[in-house]
């Protein structure tokens, strides 16, 4: 597009060498990146001891033994129990924070009350406020519910941690969606949750998919929260599990990265499959005025 | 006029059914902490049973006293504002350069390098830190490099003594030179460096000259132990790195979505008109950009004062409290030792009230000098 700029000799030397800078920044970065990720997997085939004497070269012979065997990283960390926990805590929030987002969304968009105004605000509030500074609060309030150690505080949490930006997105996706078609049906008789059911929530499926992408990844990776919500194996999720191989295990270096590539994996498949979508709903998620 | 009325019931009831369940857990999880932490951080409770246990009272703001004359707080303040600082000027700078050389195709491949640079941002920020905390350990890669590096240039110094021979024959000039290069790493290894050397050198036989060499080498090659994380100086340094190299990624996806919604005619025709790519730059997608910036700033103030686990999983706050953040700081004061609940509290409330006071100023300079682009 802007070939007709580059004539003169120095313009066309400006713009080769701003194209090898530019090249030389993203080459540099994207190796920053990506190599201590290779370097953490092919650590994970080495046996702890070659690994103290060797930390940059490839293994001699690759082992599994850091993952399997009775003394793997898989049996040591539980993983078996992490990741179906994880599983549980990702799908369960985030199915929560969709159709609560979507139903109150329709609410707030399409039903005119004087309350919208008042409660939509406390919402969008909540944007800015992150539960992470409630840890000490939030911790006191589940043992006065007797939830604490439960599946049901875990799930409950990380639903109202979701909500401000799920209401917030899908109150103004559905702003977007006619009125017109709400009101025809009103005329015709429709109840709302019927058309909630019937024209709403079929036209929500796009910003569904955005919040499912936001919390999808935002849920799995949660530590902090659940750190303080759970104390139990049976009820910890893979970040947690992991944890512990910052601690006590520390020193095995070999079972550490092993670990680590276990948790680490689920989560670049799943951005490997859907690097487009996550891309655009982080994007839009991001987008408020 | 009564169906009209019953219409008006079902209208109210449909919504509130429909606002209810998102309004509860919205209470119980953001709403009620609040209340409950601003009532505790004026009391004196103490664990144990809330309701029906020991009696606990309102005993007035002697925390908040207590917090402002404790100068572990200030440090955990001073290292938060730092992780904003690196944040706002550090974050969202790069990702705008990354963002910008994709949008302008000034490389090649836009979805590959957009792919790479935001992996950082879908793994385990556990996953991250134990990463980088062992990268900057004594155990980690950099120590091994920066060694190999070493080693070699010290073996091509004593190799260079004794250069084009094929053995070795021991002299006082030969043993002043090495000494030379050993330097004071050698009066550290002998109590009588040129009487030990000599011995060390005579139990080689001259065909082992290479061997030699190298073991010579091993011996006085100075290595070098990366210890970042536990040098009180130096701890919160990683720590800031691993934050730039976290979130970036976040924020170029941010701004390149943005600038994907500039019509690309107006760029076309200013540059037809003359306009250089600085100008293209300050005059067209800075001002359109300037919501977004200011959007992410708030994202990235928010974020940054509440961040706990990548401290908590790369230092846990230490050596001695150095790289503690006020996450941390709450965190101990309400689990370890003796717990102190009031105090955590009002240390949770000063966080809220610290991000909106920031979020604050970030409106207020928008304000002032935000040409709103949209």
């Amino acid at each position: 597009m802007s070939e007709e700029i580059k004539t003169t000799a120095l313009g066309r030397f400006g713009a080769a060498f701003a194209k090898f800078l530019a090249y030389f920044v993203m080459v540099l970065f994207s190796l920053m990146t990506l190599y201590p990720i290779f370097w953490l997997i092919m650590n994970s085939f080495k046996p702890t001891r070659e690994f103290q004497v060797s930390q940059l070269g490839f293994p001699h012979v690759p082992t599994l033994k850091n993952y399997g065997g009775p003394y793997g990283a898989w049996k040591l960390g539980d993983f078996d129990k992490l990741i179906p926990n994880s599983v549980i805590y990702t799908l369960g929030a985030t199915f929560g924070i969709i159709i609560l987002s979507v139903l109150a969304g329709f609410a707030f968009a399409k039903i005119p009350r004087k309350a919208t105004k008042l409660i939509y605000a406390s919402f969008v509030i909540g944007l800015l406020l992150s539960v992470q500074s409630l840890l000490i609060p939030l911790f006191l309030e589940v043992n006065i519910m007797g939830i604490y150690n439960t599946r049901l505080a875990v799930l409950l949490v990380y639903i109202g941690a979701g909500l401000p930006m799920g209401i917030y997105l899908s109150t103004e996706y559905i702003r977007g969606i006619p009125t017109s078609l709400v009101e025809s049906a009103r005329i015709d008789g429709a109840k709302y949750f019927r058309i909630f059911r019937s024209i709403i929530l079929p036209m929500t499926i796009p910003v569904a998919t955005t919040l499912a992408i936001l919390n999808i990844t935002g849920i799995w990776n949660e530590f902090a929260l659940i750190n303080i919500l759970v104390s139990k194996t049976e009820l910890k999720s893979l970040p947690l599990g992991m944890y512990r191989f910052s601690g006590s295990l520390s020193s095995d270096w070999g079972k550490q990265f092993a670990a680590l590539t276990i948790g680490t994996l689920p989560m670049l498949v799943f951005y490997f499959i859907f690097r487009k979508q996550i891309t655009q709903g982080v994007a839009a998620g991001a987008v408020k005025g | 006029m009564a169906r009209k009325k019953r219409i008006g019931r079902e209208e109210g009831r449909a919504y509130w059914m429909m606002v209810l369940p998102a309004l509860i857990v919205y209470m119980l999880v953001l709403a009620f902490p609040i209340v409950l932490s601003i009532v505790l951080s004026v009391s004196n409770y103490n664990g144990g049973k809330m309701f029906g246990g020991e009696s606990w009272q309102i005993t007035g703001f002697s925390k908040y006293a207590k917090l402002v004359g404790d100068p572990l707080f200030w440090n955990s303040l001073k290292n938060n504002l730092y992780i904003v600082l690196i944040s706002v000027f550090g974050q969202l700078p790069l990702g705008f350069i990354f963002a910008y050389i994709i949008y302008r195709k000034t490389v090649k491949w836009p979805n590959f390098w957009q792919g790479v640079l935001y992996v950082p941002n879908i793994i385990s920020v556990i996953v991250v830190a134990v990463l980088w905390s062992t990268i900057f350990s004594p155990k980690g890669p950099l120590g091994e490099a920066i060694n190999s590096v070493r080693f070699d240039a010290f073996h091509v110094k004593i190799a260079a003594l004794f250069s084009g021979q094929s053995g070795f024959s021991i002299t006082d000039d030969l043993v002043r030179k090495i000494l030379d290069i050993a330097g004071p790493k050698a009066s550290a290894i002998f109590t009588d460096p040129p009487a030990e050397l000599k011995d060390f050198l005579a139990s080689y036989s001259p065909d082992q000259l290479q061997q030699l060499i190298t073991d010579m080498t091993n011996m006085f090659v100075s290595k070098w132990s990366p210890t970042f994380l536990g040098i009180p100086d130096v701890a919160m340094l990683p720590i800031l790195f691993v934050t730039l190299w976290m979130w970036t990624g976040l924020y170029m996806i941010i701004f390149l979505a943005n600038m994907q919604k500039i019509d690309v005619q107006i760029i076309e025709s200013a540059r037809i008109d003359g306009a250089n790519e600085g100008q293209v730059m300050r005059y067209i997608v800075l001002p359109a950009l300037s919501g977004t910036l200011v959007n992410t700033a708030i994202l990235c103030i928010a974020g940054s004062l509440s961040s706990f686990s990548l401290v908590w999983a790369m230092t846990g706050g230490g050596p001695n409290h150095v790289t503690e953040i006020l996450a941390i700081y709450m965190f101990n004061n309400a689990f370890l030792g003796r717990p102190d609940f009031p105090l955590a509290n009002a240390i949770a409330l000063v966080m809220v009230t610290v991000s909106f006071i920031l979020i604050g100023l970030t409106k207020a300079v928008e304000n002032k000098f935000g040409g709103k682009g949209e």
